[in-house]
């Protein structure tokens, strides 16, 4: 009792949020009660993002999926239900399926997501090779018996630089050795011109067609 | 600081990559100018289909890799030589680039990566590249003459296009998993929109539908894959995980066996999906039907092409480890290998219920017994199991596309649910050869080049074949409003120019001897030959002899049936604008024998830079 | 369980929960909107992975976690889902326009 991790006891309530509302957008008849599941599905990954170390992508994704994309994909419900509310009800040869699914699928990831023995934790004792950075940390818990947990987190400025092609991550040994350390300045601007082209896309499809002459087509 | 730090490290790395990168920034810039030029009230006058016809060309020509001087890189003056080969036949001045040439600073040569190790920029890149640029200027001169789509939605269309064209050059040039999802997503979005481009009519935006949603979860499920296999293996960037993954076979560690399979099946799923293989290939046939022609053949041609590029650049990249050798006990690569194999034996014997599959995993067990036998003494032995993994995977894959391509074709009424299933079946001749060539990655290097330069042979084939098919279809359907194959009655007598050449690239698809399609059915066979490969060589054969009643049935229908009454004239002359394009689409395909030798040099230039 | 330190395993199984919740909801749900949540939950399994493996205090070999590389591709795995689902969801709208109904089995008119 004396020695729990505050770490691990977080971690497993949001694992139980995110887990335990997953599985009721999948049993839920109500389309907008299993969209209300999935902003707290979502919503309890983004504290699991933030429980391991990537505050940037943990904000991100509560405000680009749960606010933004979620918020898209309720305003789909709103256009297209019919009703105020509208229900689906699976045929049970569906649900033999999905349990079927259910069975093999897990029974094949989760022994998977056990298998290698190098995960299943960090190593309470002293490891040979690390770097410097993460040698302190660990010290400074050994130090606190309190945070066993070593936290690594990766800086904003870190991750901006390196969208813009600068690695400040990695020593310079690493960089002079052979290759470059990968920049992402490619995919940063590229994804650009595709969230242009998406834009347009969207756009093209949603735009009502202006009946000045027919097309060739019949 | 960190502004600073951006501009001290604006190395010149980045400004090579931009120049060798300049063929998508055109396409991009394209983009932009269409978008910018709806701003003014003078822009409408403007066709958008002329600058984009303008746009894909300029970048079709920079796409033809100019050549730094010799002196500055002295050993890569022996491997371009092709190029200028090449580039005496296409372009007369290639842009010249010596004032500005330093000697530390090299240029990017073929065979490099660009952009700090993402982007791999070697023969075959620059042949995909021109291979897609140059069919989405084809395309878009077809889009010209048919007339989809109209004035009001042509710049966006263009826009779906070139922004497509983008992904799939992303996606043959990756080198990092990273780059691949971005290119598969960058491809596959615009696609979906592509397919509902009539957005009016029900069975378009049906096809756009299904298609959007299969992709949607074929790509989620290659995401989850991704992170598995880079997880496991501890990076993103292709080779780097390759060499962690020789490692890991030679350590005889194993305990990451499942995590990687799993990953790697995901994986493959997803490519499926985009190659339309055979558990993952039921979206085809519908959004064929639903999207009109036009990007049916841009689905058919350029999809494919890029698919199989990126299932090359994966195969070959993870399984083949450059550099320098792992000393493996070759015992325990021996272990690991007949485990394994039992282990993926097991769990594919589940799904088989084919002879054919049955007797092709046979086929492959005796393989492997054969190269089990012999004492491995090459240096990256410890990929082998891994290597075999792949064949059996992509080759089972291969035989069941082609086959149920192949069987399913017959029952069709629809010419472009016919040329969906076709094009199902092309998609497993293709896949065959990468089979091939990762089966011979480790013992005979030359033999796998050939493998690989098979596949650009038949790419170029299938361009033409393709396309052509799909022009006419389109064409006929402006003037018959019916695409039914029994709408094609005894058209021969108004239009007999356009059947003759229907004629020809339906042999070619075929692949009967004198045409194009025989020179590269013939490749991919030869390279299942040297790759021993026999079984798989044997269902391609009886493919190709399947194939040939379905083809034929639609010319029989067009030749011999009479005509019914109530039919719109269908005469399209050979001598006008659609009849020429028709007519230089299928001389290609009719004289590319003669060519057989410039075409051999050039495609194992394009595979040469793979294996180095 | 709460006195033991959290590993990489123990999010890879949190992942693969959603990514069979997410593949479930794929098969099962009739209808567009819920087809595309399934794909989200799919989408979220990934990115929980990467993130994950990327922790470096999460596992013994720490030199093999991913870094920034993780969170880069979590981060681009983020927005490429957001635009597909505008994507998705522009076709769904496109198609409830001709045939009034977002339901997938009454997608009859093309049989595959």
């Amino acid at each position: 009792m004396d020695n729990i991790l505050w770490h691990s006891v977080f971690f497993w309530a949001f694992a139980v949020i995110t887990c335990g509302f997953a599985v009721m957008v999948v049993l839920s008849d109500n389309i907008v009660r299993m969209a209300v599941a999935l902003i707290f599905s979502l919503s309890g990954a983004a504290g699991l993002f933030l429980l391991a170390g990537a505050d940037f992508v943990g904000a991100m994704q509560l405000m680009i999926y749960v606010g933004g994309t979620l918020v898209l994909l309720i305003f789909g419900v709103m256009l297209t239900a019919q009703g105020p509310f509208i229900s689906l009800k699976a045929g049970s040869g569906d649900w033999i399926i999905a349990v079927v699914m259910v069975g093999l699928s897990l029974a094949m990831l989760l022994p998977m997501a056990w298998s290698v023995p190098d995960w299943h934790g960090p190593a309470m004792g002293a490891s040979e090779t690390k770097t410097t950075k993460q040698t302190a940390l660990q010290e400074e818990a050994e130090a606190d018996q309190e945070t066993v947990v070593v936290e690594h987190n990766v800086s904003v400025t870190e991750i901006g630089l390196s969208l813009v092609g600068v690695r400040t991550d990695l020593n310079q040994e690493d960089q002079e050795s052979g290759q470059l350390p990968e920049g992402y300045l490619l995919p940063f601007e590229i994804v650009s011109v595709h969230l242009l082209v998406i834009l347009i896309g969207a756009a093209y499809l949603a735009r009502a067609k202006r009946p000045r002459k027919p097309t060739k087509y019949p | 600081m960190s502004f600073y730090q951006l501009i001290v490290n604006a190395k010149w790395e980045s400004w090579a990559s931009t120049l060798v990168y300049l063929p998508e920034i055109v396409l991009c810039l394209t983009i932009v100018i269409l978008l910018l030029l709806r701003l003014p009230r003078w822009g409408s006058r403007i066709s958008s289909l002329g600058i984009a016809l303008v746009g894909s060309v300029i970048a079709f020509v920079l796409s033809i890799p100019f050549e730094t001087t010799a002196e500055a890189n002295p050993e890569a003056a022996t491997t371009a030589q092709p190029v200028s080969l090449l580039q005496e036949e296409t372009s007369p001045n290639p842009p010249d680039i010596e004032a500005s040439s330093e000697e530390t600073k090299a240029y990017k040569q073929p065979g490099d990566t660009i952009f700090s190790g993402l982007i791999v920029y070697d023969g075959l890149t620059i042949f995909f590249r021109q291979l897609l640029i140059l069919f989405v200027v084809a395309l878009l001169i077809l889009m010209g003459l048919t007339g989809i789509p109209d004035r009001d939605s042509g710049a966006d269309v263009f826009t779906l296009i070139l922004g497509a064209t983008v992904g799939f050059s992303l996606m043959v040039s990756s080198n990092h998993l990273l780059i691949a999802f971005l290119g598969v997503e960058m491809a596959s979005v615009p696609s979906y929109v592509l397919a509902g481009t009539l957005k009016g009519r029900r069975i378009a935006s049906e096809a756009a539908l299904k298609f959007a949603l299969y992709g949607a979860g074929a790509a989620g499920v290659m995401l989850y894959g991704m992170s598995l296999m880079a997880g496991a293996l501890g990076s993103a960037h292709l080779p780097t995980m390759a060499e962690n993954l020789a490692q890991l076979t030679a350590n005889g560690v194993d305990d990451r066996q499942l995590v990687l399979f799993l990953g790697g099946l995901m994986i493959l799923v997803g490519l499926a999906f985009k190659l339309s293989a055979f558990p993952f290939h039921f979206w085809c046939p519908d959004v064929f039907e639903g999207a009109t022609a036009e990007v049916d053949a841009f689905l058919s041609v350029a999809s494919k092409a890029a698919a199989i590029g990126l299932l090359l650049r994966f195969a070959i990249g993870i399984s083949g480890v450059p550099g320098e050798p792992i000393e493996a006990p070759a015992a325990v690569a021996q272990a690991t290998s007949t485990e394994e194999a039992k282990n993926t034996f097991d769990i594919l014997a589940i799904s088989q219920t084919e002879a054919t599959s049955l007797t092709f995993a046979a086929q492959a067990d005796q393989e492997k017994t054969k190269l089990e036998e012999k004492p491995v003494t090459d240096p990256d032995s410890s990929v082998v199991p891994i290597q075999d993994l792949i064949v059996f995977l992509i080759g089972l894959m291969a035989a069941l596309t082609t086959t149920f391509g192949n069987l399913a074709a017959y029952g069709q009424t629809n010419i472009k649910r016919l040329m969906a299933y076709s094009t199902i079946a092309h998609a497993g001749y293709l896949m065959m050869p990468v089979a091939a060539a990762v089966a011979l990655l480790s013992k005979d290097q030359a033999g796998a080049q050939e493998a690989v330069a098979s596949v650009v042979v038949y790419l170029i084939a299938y361009f033409f074949m393709n396309l052509g098919v799909f022009a006419i279809i389109a064409l006929l359907r402006n003037r018959i409003r019916s695409e039914e194959i029994e709408d094609y009655a005894g058209i021969v007598r108004e239009s007999p120019g356009l059947v003759v050449c229907f004629g020809i690239l339906m042999f070619s698809l075929i692949g009967l001897p004198p045409l194009a399609g025989f020179l590269g059915k013939f490749w991919i066979f030869a390279a299942l030959w040297e790759a021993g490969l026999i079984t798989l060589l044997f269902i391609g054969g009886l493919n190709t002899f399947f194939s040939i009643f379905y083809y034929l049935r639609v010319l029989k229908v067009m030749v011999l049936s009479p005509e019914p009454d109530h039919r719109s004239p269908a005469a399209i002359p050979i001598i006008s604008w659609p009849g020429l394009y028709v007519a230089a689409l299928t001389v290609p395909v009719a004289i590319l024998l003669v060519f057989w030798e410039p075409i051999r040099v050039y495609s194992l230039w394009a595979a040469a830079d793979l294996f180095q | 369980m709460f006195t033991q330190p959290i590993g990489v395993a123990h999010y890879l199984v949190v992942g693969a929960i959603l990514f069979v919740c997410g593949i479930v909801c794929m098969t099962t749900k009739r209808n567009t909107i819920g087809i595309l949540m399934g794909v989200e939950l799919v989408l979220s399994a990934a990115i929980l992975n990467f993130v994950a493996f990327s922790q470096p205090a999460f596992r013994v070999d720490q030199e093999a976690s991913l870094g920034i590389d993780g969170h880069v591709f979590a981060l681009f795995a983020i927005v490429l889902a957001a635009a597909e689902a505008a994507v998705a969801l522009a076709i769904a709208l496109n198609y409830y326009n001709n045939h009034s109904t977002i339901d997938v089995d009454r997608a009859q008119d093309l049989q595959g």
